[in-house]
């Protein structure tokens, strides 16, 4: 009764989710391609059609190009430092040992709590004159004065990556640990048995084992960590001199600061068909991973 | 010494540094929330105040819009999270028990829904409540929360859907129940557990968006918790963070309290729903 084909009353079923998607979804897309090939006003009126000029502007804009390379240095450094920290943090949490359950729990904390406010408890603490980071370094002699952490980018900059590495630690930690219980103990115990120590069993078992999962918790972190606004926003909303600035922190002021809707949309546009790419890249990851029955 | 007290220790002095760095926030927020607001702009600034100052929550409750704020989270998240299962439920059913044509592409669709965030479309969005008058409107975060969870809310439940076991339902249909009797009576409290994981993270997502209520919302009476406190730092002068930490505290807590207590089933069903 299960097994017949019924197109009719499925596509019943699914036509609130496209609606509501291809409302809320589907038309701002539009909207935005419309956007970039019009000439719109501070005022947010579309005026007329304007070929590629908004992409023509956007392509000599210096800024722009600062903060796609920026976004390309956030992206590579926040994925690759949360997988990094994730791998030994899973494989611990995998095995049995005292007071895992409050590891599990603070390894999870930081998911729970929003970006934005995550990123003000930290501009806080890094306030040059009266921030606690300042103060406990200053107390264990490593520091002599106090620093302005967020007034240059060199300082800036590292610290927003190193707060959106620890931010992505809870998903992809939860990932990992999803594959890991998925291998059978067994062939563990076969493996000690003849003689493999931990390294080599890490090295040539599970590291090939967790690979799928290792492709889908990059390939999503990349489209997450691309993504991500409050972070920046809240410590340095992308100053001083648009020197923090990455592509999406850009974009927000390009539309709803310097009023430049039109050159925002074109940047969108970009925006949209670089994520397009790791979507494609994710949906093949995840169709191969099928396959073969993960 | 057993082996798995050597491995607890060498796991703790691992895993250490990290726990500090992600307790630190609390023991930031909970120090400065307690500090008497003159001890604040004082170097070098110390952790311990010199006695608990627990005022600053009252006075904060008042000076910070806190009761209200609360509330507008509280409305705009439930909203959200209610709109996006209704609509997602359906789909996560079609998805999990009929066979259709096109149901290859409605997968496809979902990924690439699913890989969009709102700020890429920000000024479509923009620009859509615009022209529905929904400026300023805490309708528009809802429609636009509801959307942009709704693939994650489907492809969850049609994971969670496909484990219940098709014969529950083909006994309510031999017993004379209509589909329709036997979805509702026999099929979704089976489903009860799904649908309040899908509920707890579209909520937190909900709960914890940034980007289109900053855009959307202008009136402060409208805003939602995190974009009252962002404000709270946002422009002003002299900022009270004595009144700020004491927000971000009571904002944060509970959601940490209630996501520690529940993280083992909520991480489980995470795993069994996303990655399976």
């Amino acid at each position: 009764m299960l097994d017949r084909t019924r197109t009719l009353p499925a596509l019943l079923l699914i036509l609130p989710s496209l609606a509501l998607s291809l409302w809320i979804i589907g038309y701002p897309i539009y909207d935005v391609v419309y956007t970039s090939l019009h000439e719109v006003n501070r005022f947010g009126r579309v005026r007329d059609f304007a070929g590629l000029a908004n992409f023509a502007k956007l392509f000599a804009d210096p800024i722009f190009f600062a903060s796609l390379w920026r976004t390309v240095l956030w992206t590579v450094t926040v994925v690759g430092g949360a997988i990094l920290l994730s791998v030994p943090i899973a494989v611990m949490l995998n095995e049995d040992f005292y007071g895992r359950g409050i590891a599990r729990v603070i390894v999870m904390l930081p998911w729970a709590i929003s970006l934005a406010m995550t990123a003000i408890v930290w501009r806080w603490s890094l306030n040059g004159q009266y921030g606690m980071i300042n103060a406990t370094l200053f107390q264990l002699g490593i520091l002599d004065g106090p620093v302005e952490w967020l007034a240059s980018f060199d300082t800036a900059f590292p610290i927003e990556i190193a707060i959106g590495i620890l931010v992505s630690i809870p998903f992809t930690a939860t990932v990992l640990l999803g594959g890991l219980s998925s291998i059978p103990a067994d062939v563990y115990e076969a493996a000690t048995i003849d003689g493999a120590t931990g390294w080599q069993r890490f090295r040539w078992m599970t590291l090939p084992l967790m690979k799928p999962f290792l492709q889908i918790a990059i390939v999503l972190n990349v489209i997450n960590v691309f993504n991500s606004f409050p972070i920046i926003w809240v410590l340095t909303q992308g100053e001083p001199a648009n020197s923090t600035d990455i592509l999406v922190t850009y974009l927000y002021k390009l539309a709803f600061r310097y009023g430049r809707l039109d050159t925002a949309a074109a940047m969108s546009l970009i925006m949209f068909a670089i994520l397009l790419v790791f979507t494609a890249a994710y949906i093949v990851l995840a169709r191969r991973s099928e396959e073969k029955g993960a | 010494m057993s082996r798995k007290l050597k491995r607890s220790i060498l796991f703790w002095l691992v895993l250490g540094p990290f726990a500090v760095v992600a307790l630190f926030p609390y023991a930031v927020m909970l120090s400065t929330a307690l500090k008497p607001g003159d001890e604040i702009f004082v170097f070098p600034p110390t952790w311990l105040p010199s006695r608990l100052a627990f005022e600053n929550f009252v006075e904060m409750w008042s000076a910070t819009g806190f009761g209200t704020a609360l509330l507008n989270s509280l409305l705009i998240a439930t909203a959200g999270t209610v709109l996006s299962l209704l609509v997602a439920i359906p789909a996560a059913y079609a998805l999990a028990r009929l066979r259709w044509h096109g149901q290859g592409l409605y997968r496809q669709f979902l990924l690439v829904a699913q890989m969009l965030s709102p700020i890429v479309l920000v000024i479509g969005i923009f620009r859509l409540m615009a022209a529905m008058g929904l400026v300023d409107s805490q309708w528009a975060l809802v429609l636009a929360y509801a959307a942009f969870n709704l693939a994650f809310a489907t492809w969850m439940m049609s994971s969670y859907f496909r484990t219940i076991p098709k014969e529950i339902e083909e006994a309510a249909w031999i017993d004379g129940a209509t589909r329709m009797q036997s979805l509702v009576r026999v099929f979704l409290p089976l489903a009860l557990p799904a649908l309040a994981v899908t509920g707890i993270f579209t909520f937190i997502n909900c709960w914890n968006e940034f980007v289109l209520a900053l855009t959307i919302l202008r009136s402060n009476e409208k805003y939602p918790l995190t974009l009252q406190i962002f404000t709270l730092v946002g422009g002003a002068y002299k900022i009270n963070w004595h009144h700020v930490m004491a927000a971000t505290f009571a904002a944060t807590v509970p959601v940490a309290v209630v996501f520690a207590l529940l993280q083992r089933a909520l991480v489980r069903g995470l795993s069994l729903g996303s990655v399976k």
